[in-house]
């Protein structure tokens, strides 16, 4: 008697659908881009540093930052408030803006601020890899190429405003940019001198046994790391959209959802330059070594999230920038950009290459 | 009058060294607090500053002691303070009636400078160390003689908040602390 038992049936297809969503969701595409340390990840790491923040500021400020929203989780959720007030606030559209890049600009800048995230290996296990193997060896070559995309669409949602303060805060933007994006990646490439290589898994394995890139060359983090804070707008070169000065830049006519993925995208970029910094000064996932044949837990799991606390460490170090510096004038900025950052990013190449040389 | 005349402000350089000393030292001060906050703000409906006895709050009419010289309306700066005339029986002539003057007080416009209590030739009006009374319309804030003669309750003493203090510690500067109960304030 041939038959099918229901069981067997439904037990197959629930483990087919299991088993085929989880695929899905551990392909490394969708994997980096949306999960880990994708848009998920980074929506919840930017809520929660935004929070951290507040209260860093406020504890060194003498006050008590967001409480009275869930005082027993300290104002936590306070940022989920601002969230659902954000998404159902009326998003107005001016009479006299250039309305397609006004509309698009702001979710390009997000989606290209978090595509480097999409070409990094955040495991050493090869199926993890997003890129094919001939385009891994150049993933740090990519990851920085598309970190410099997104700013131009912030100084075309100021362009495309038609508001005086939008116009101000784009060409503050678009001075820093100048100013800041040498010195970002030179300072990142100096670990390529170092480890002779522009493969993302091989500089993290170089780093192994505590011998991080950044105890190694702390001139060219030190360059990255401020590089990172111009361009993503953190808080002492909070400068593009300084809220009292210029109403907030390039952001100023935007309202409701869109003025919230306005003022994400600048921590989510932050997020992305961190887990980049990470990758190549910090020493990525590499006190854990997973085994070369494994799977989706422990090859690739545990990887990422060991980067992802990496970069929240960094983040809200960044962060805490904010409690201490009070923000610098534009001509200071490029001051500082040009004159120090740059410099420091170009003893960090030089040592670099030494280290190169030696090592 | 002299032109005014353009000077060129140069900003005081640092050098290198020094400048980094000083980034380092913000960085370090900013980590002190940051593990061992002296936070002083005041949650007001849960905590009340207790005032000093002399604080320029409330005014309260003693209405035994005046006199109805009308020193006080005449001294108010904004013009919060009004006379209102009240008929009294006349203990001579009970045939008559004697018109007295109280003053009335107007919690729009009084700034609670203190004027009147200080100008007050029989020490009439006094202040009461309570300013975060509440009203529900504007007429309650008109406060003719019957009700300025009462010393107002501070809710939020009444709703049982806690009592709180400022002091200047010599070394964590200005400190809040609870008041017990039962200590001298």
């Amino acid at each position: 008697m041939a038959y099918i038992s229901i069981w067997t049936l439904t037990r197959d297809v629930i483990s087919t659908v299991f088993w085929g969503i989880v695929k899905l969701i551990f392909w490394p595409p969708i994997y980096q881009f949306v999960i880990i340390p994708g848009l998920v990840a980074a929506l919840v790491v930017v809520i929660s540093i935004i929070w951290f923040e507040r209260k860093a500021a406020a504890r060194v400020q003498m006050r008590y930052g967001p409480l009275e929203v869930s005082p027993k989780l300290a104002g936590y959720l306070q940022l989920f408030a601002d969230l659902i007030r954000y998404s159902f606030q009326e998003i107005i559209i001016p009479r006299t803006a250039d309305i397609i890049p006004f509309i698009t600009s702001p979710f390009f800048a997000l989606l290209l601020s978090l595509l480097p995230l999409a070409v990094i290996p955040v495991s050493p296990v090869k199926w993890t890899w997003p890129l094919t193997l001939s385009a891994m060896r150049y993933s740090v070559l990519i990851a920085a190429a598309l970190t410099t995309l997104s700013p131009i669409f912030i100084v075309a949602m100021g362009w495309a405003s038609n508001n005086r303060f939008s116009t101000i805060g784009s060409m503050r933007e678009s001075f820093l940019i100048t100013a800041y994006e040498l010195s970002a990646i030179i300072g990142i490439f100096s670990v390529v001198a170092t480890v002779h290589s522009f493969d993302f898994t091989n500089i993290v394995n170089f780093q192994g046994g505590g011998k991080w890139l950044g105890l190694i060359n702390p001139i060219a983090l030190l360059a990255a790391f401020i590089a990172t804070l111009i361009s993503t707008s953190a808080f002492p070169f909070e400068i593009s959209d300084a809220e009292n000065e210029i109403v907030a830049g390039p952001f100023t006519e935007y309202s409701g959802l869109m003025y919230g993925v306005n003022m994400g995208t600048a921590y989510i970029k932050r997020w992305a330059m961190s887990v980049l910094i990470v990758l190549a000064f910090l020493g990525g996932w590499r006190p854990y070594i997973p085994p070369p044949n494994a799977g989706y837990i422990a090859g690739y799991l545990v990887p990422s999230l060991i980067v992802s606390a990496k970069a929240v460490v960094v983040m809200a170090l960044m962060s805490f920038l904010r409690a201490v510096y009070g923000r610098y004038r534009i001509d200071q900025a490029l001051h500082i950009s040009w004159k120090y950052v740059f410099a420091l990013a170009i003893a960090g190449f030089g040592l670099g290459i030494l280290e190169g040389y030696l090592l | 009058m002299m032109p005014a005349k353009f000077v060129h402000k140069k900003t005081p350089k640092i050098g290198v060294l020094s400048s980094i000393g000083k980034n380092a030292s913000a960085l370090v001060l900013g980590l002190k607090y940051f593990f061992e906050p002296n936070r002083f703000t005041l949650m007001y409906p849960r905590e009340y500053i207790v005032l000093d006895k002399r604080y320029r709050g409330f005014i309260v009419l003693i209405k035994n002691k005046c006199i109805g010289c009308e020193s006080c309306a005449r001294v108010c700066p904004t013009g919060a303070m009004k006379m209102v005339k009240f008929e009294v029986p006349n203990p001579k002539n009970p045939e008559k009636k004697k018109i007295v003057k109280y003053p009335t007080i107007n919690h729009q416009r009084c700034v609670y400078c203190g004027f009147c209590v200080d100008i007050c030739p029989t020490e009439a009006l006094y202040h009461v160390p309570v300013h975060d009374v509440v009203y529900f319309n504007l007429a309650d804030m008109i406060q003719y003689v019957e009700s300025f003669q009462k010393e107002p309750v501070s809710p939020t003493a009444a709703e049982g908040a806690v009592p709180v203090k400022y002091i200047f510690d010599p070394e964590r500067g200005l400190v809040k602390v609870r008041i017990k109960e039962g200590e001298k304030q």
